[in-house]
């Protein structure tokens, strides 16, 4: 092995790495990305872990990406004092995750629970989208190892820092590992099947799961239509009916386990506008379903529609609110949560 | 811990500091290993590393009992004590749902309605490898291959070394407890070779196996639907390459990563898919169970001591056994028994027919050989036997089946696997060693770069590998 010169070799790769992985990461900047936050299954189990040293005046906020983005921590902190912990998970149903917490937790403080309909009573079936994504989230919460939680904390400075390690726990068009750019390169069509559109991220994510929307969904309207592109193939793609019964049956008596121990039950409908708003009061009339669920589980109750400063807001990409908007929904809902005594004070 | 982790990263960078530092002698160096290893271990779950103290207690025992106890009635106690506990371990968190299933079916099968509570038994990561080399020394011990481990450390770290603990090499102690007795430090040429080494099994585990081929192979095999011909295959083919990869890349990992320590670990793969024929196929995959089984159970079966039909079955009992070594599901009993008809048709075929093997026939039958492993590894990679039936009905033809790949991910996977066949069959009779040797330093270091920043690129998301649940 002596006249491998395995020096020279090491020596040469450690020069050519630094230089090749330097110039990667400056073109992707040069291209317009920046460092994030990735929202994968590590970051939502650091918040899940906190639920279980929660006191009885602390919040917890559960459901989709609409209370994800809609709900803004630092303005619900300033006007109640207390700052809730983030379990919202996109493209989810809130029931594997409310459940959770029912089952898995002593917690009987302030549950917020965001509705967005088409999730909300979409489905219980364990291998349907919806459903997998959050529980996927739950198991790895109740699975994680050591080596995962010490892997995401060494993550963190290198997502925070550099372009090239910032990427997406999920497919997304701009994720800029190998698989990513694998996956854009496109040649003759198949399957015959409807291949989905394009789609990126339009959010940022905080260590503690705070999500705001990004400025450029607000002021480049080119890229929230990819997104509302999105949204349209998605709800005219067709797919199951909505299990209505059963996905009520199931948040019930979930509600009815956690207010009976005290638990405090709060639901919220964030506003959508366009095609969804259309399609949502079509097919999943407020009468019907939300003060439905309402009257069932006997929660608190803030609709967007019941407020003026709320009904008329306008959703960039037809489902979340910009982040001013979100700030303003924010200490709306928050403003009115104190009003009524929603939130459960210890003392 | 996974090799292909940031945690090991600094877990490694640690133990090198610490290795190489003037501040342990060498017993404190390998106190300071075995403490690192069973770190390495519980960052997966702390109290299963009881089960690792269990077994290295019980196996040190015995193996000094054997070694000064004449009375052969008190010998065999103290073996069948080791295989006991050994093999009890494997019975309780490998087999033990799947023994329940059989029984209750079997009662189920003469009339008798019986419903058990499955037991949920979390499956220890590595059990299968660090119970079989432990009883390889105890077996060794009894038949006075081999002197006694000279201390309980020297034991303890043969049992534990974290670079082989969870996916092996599975190492003989002969091989590895007399390397521990005097001090070892790697030449600096060995260190480089060790993270060159470690490199290439980081790329064959995070690019090849994870981003090239994984995808593909599990979007087949999930499907839940019945395939195309194309795509049933396409499917099969890139699990053949990922599980290569992936166990081949965690083997190179873990020799690369002891020589850096100047610990030297036996090769556990050669170029498998070049294999002519099945005989010559176990001798270069996961070479060290297949010696493993062929030392310590086809032998004891008799061998090809006692006849031809005595021999088939001793073959035909250890692939099985070797099958179910590998999870418990009749699935992998499958992928055994074919592999055992394999090699009996081939031993078979072999007194029959004699072919002086040339270049150009050679590639044929070794594509022969691919072919009919890549039939086994269906079996190997569906979760049930119906998912086997369909996949193996579209690669032959027999279904009119759905397509779901896009046409580059064909095209990638059979990329891959060409280049990974040629690869195999160019290597065949030299090593990559041998190959660097002939290599300019410069061209190696250009390749070395290359792998290193297609590494980084791919990221990774930290993917188990495959073999730690066997």
């Amino acid at each position: 092995m002596t006249n491998m010169q395995l020096k020279t070799s090491f020596s040469i790769a450690l020069i050519i790495s630094a230089i090749a992985l330097v110039s990667w990461e400056l073109y992707w900047r040069s291209q317009g990305y920046e460092p994030t936050l990735d929202d994968n299954k590590h970051l939502w189990a650091v918040e899940r872990a906190k639920v279980d040293e929660l006191l009885a005046d602390d919040v917890v906020i559960t459901g989709s990406s609409r209370v994800l983005f809609d709900i803004q921590l630092d303005e619900f902190e300033k006007l109640t004092g207390k700052r809730p912990i983030q379990l919202a998970s996109a493209g989810s149903s809130p029931l594997p995750i409310f459940h959770d917490l029912v089952e898995h937790t002593d917690f009987d403080g302030t549950i917020i629970v965001g509705v967005t309909p088409a999730l909300f009573f979409s489905t219980t079936f364990p291998q349907a989208s919806p459903w997998q994504r959050p529980q996927t989230r739950v198991d790895h919460f109740h699975q994680r190892t050591y080596a995962n939680r010490v892997n995401h904390w060494l993550s963190i400075p290198l997502q925070k820092n550099l372009v090239m390690m910032s990427g997406h726990e999920e497919d997304a068009d701009e994720n800029i590992d190998l698989k990513g750019l694998l996956n854009r390169i496109k040649l003759t069509e198949r399957t015959g099947k409807p291949q989905y559109p394009p789609f990126f991220e339009f959010g940022t994510i905080d260590l503690d799961r705070n999500v705001r929307m990004t400025a450029r969904t607000v002021e480049d309207t080119a890229f929230a239509n990819v997104i509302k592109n999105a949204w349209k193939f998605i709800l005219t793609r067709g797919g199951p009916s909505p299990d209505v019964e059963g996905t009520t049956n199931f948040f019930v008596a979930d509600a009815k386990k956690f207010t009976e121990r005290g638990g405090n039950l709060i639901l919220v409908r964030p506003p959508s506008s366009g095609m969804f708003k259309d399609g949502e009061s079509k097919f999943f009339p407020r009468e019907k379903l939300y003060d439905e669920l309402v009257r069932k589980t006997g929660a608190k109750s803030y609709h967007y529609e019941d407020y003026e400063e709320l009904k008329n807001m306008i959703c960039p990409e037809w489902s979340h609110l910009s982040a001013e908007d979100a700030d303003i929904f924010t200490r709306v809902i928050a403003r009115e949560m104190i009003k009524d005594k929603a939130l459960k004070k210890t003392n | 811990m996974l090799f292909n982790s940031l945690s090991f990263i600094i877990f490694l960078v640690i133990v090198l500091i610490l290795y190489y530092s003037k501040i342990f002698n060498w017993t404190n160096q390998k106190r300071m290993l075995l403490l690192a290893s069973y770190l390495f271990y519980a960052m997966w779950n702390p109290p299963l590393v009881i089960l690792l103290w269990i077994s290295t207690i019980v196996d040190y025992t015995a193996g000094k009992k054997l070694a000064v106890l004449e009375n052969q009635r008190q010998r065999k106690f103290w073996l069948l004590l080791s295989l006991f506990v050994n093999l009890g371990f494997l019975a309780f968190f490998k087999y033990g749902d799947f023994l329940l299933e059989n029984f209750v079916m079997g009662l189920n099968a003469i009339g008798m309605d019986f419903k058990a509570q499955p037991m949920d038994i979390i499956l220890p990561m590595g059990i299968s490898f660090y119970t079989f080399q432990t009883m390889s020394y105890t077996i060794d011990m009894y038949k006075r291959k081999i002197e006694p481990a000279r201390t309980f450390l020297d034991f303890a770290l043969y049992v534990t070394f974290f670079p082989q603990l969870v996916a092996g090499p599975i190492v003989r102690a002969k091989e590895l407890i007399t390397q521990f007795y005097e001090e070892k430090k790697a030449t600096t040429e060995q260190f480089l070779w060790g993270t060159f080494l470690l490199t290439i099994g980081l790329f064959q585990k995070i690019v090849l196996a994870d981003t090239l081929l994984a995808g593909t192979s599990d979007d087949v095999f999930g499907s839940g639907s019945i395939l195309h011909g194309l795509d049933a295959w396409t499917g099969t083919l890139a699990f053949s390459g990922q599980i290569f990869f992936d166990f081949a890349g965690y083997s190179t990992c873990a020799i690369g990563i002891a020589l850096m320590l100047g610990i030297i670990l036996p090769d556990n793969f050669r170029y498998p898919y070049a294999a002519i024929g099945f005989s010559d196929l176990w001798r270069r995959w996961h070479i060290s169970l297949s010696t493993w089984l062929r030392d310590y159970l086809y032998i004891p079966l008799g061998g090809n001591r006692h006849g031809i039909t005595r021999m088939y079955a001793a073959l035909m009992i250890t692939m099985l056994l070797g099958g179910l070594w590998h999870g418990a599901a009749w699935t992998f009993v499958i992928w055994g028994a074919l592999h055992g008809i394999y090699l009996v048709a081939e031993r078979l075929l072999r007194n029959r027919i004699h072919i002086k093997i040339t270049t150009w026939n050679g590639i044929l039958v070794a594509l022969l050989t691919y072919f009919c492993v890549n039939v086994t590894w269906v079996f190997f990679r569906a979760r049930e036997f119906s998912t086997a039936w369909n996949m193996l009905g579209s690669m032959f033809g027999l279904n009119e089946g759905e397509k779901i790949l896009q046409t580059f991910d064909i095209l990638k996977v059979f990329t891959v696997i060409l280049i990974l066949f040629i690869c195999h069959w160019l290597m065949r009779n030299t090593s990559m060693k041998a190959v660097a040797l002939k290599t300019s330093p410069v061209v190696l270091g250009v390749v070395w770069a290359v792998l290193f920043v297609l590494i980084c690129i791919a990221q990774g998301s930290g993917e188990q590998f495959i073999y730690f649940q066997f």
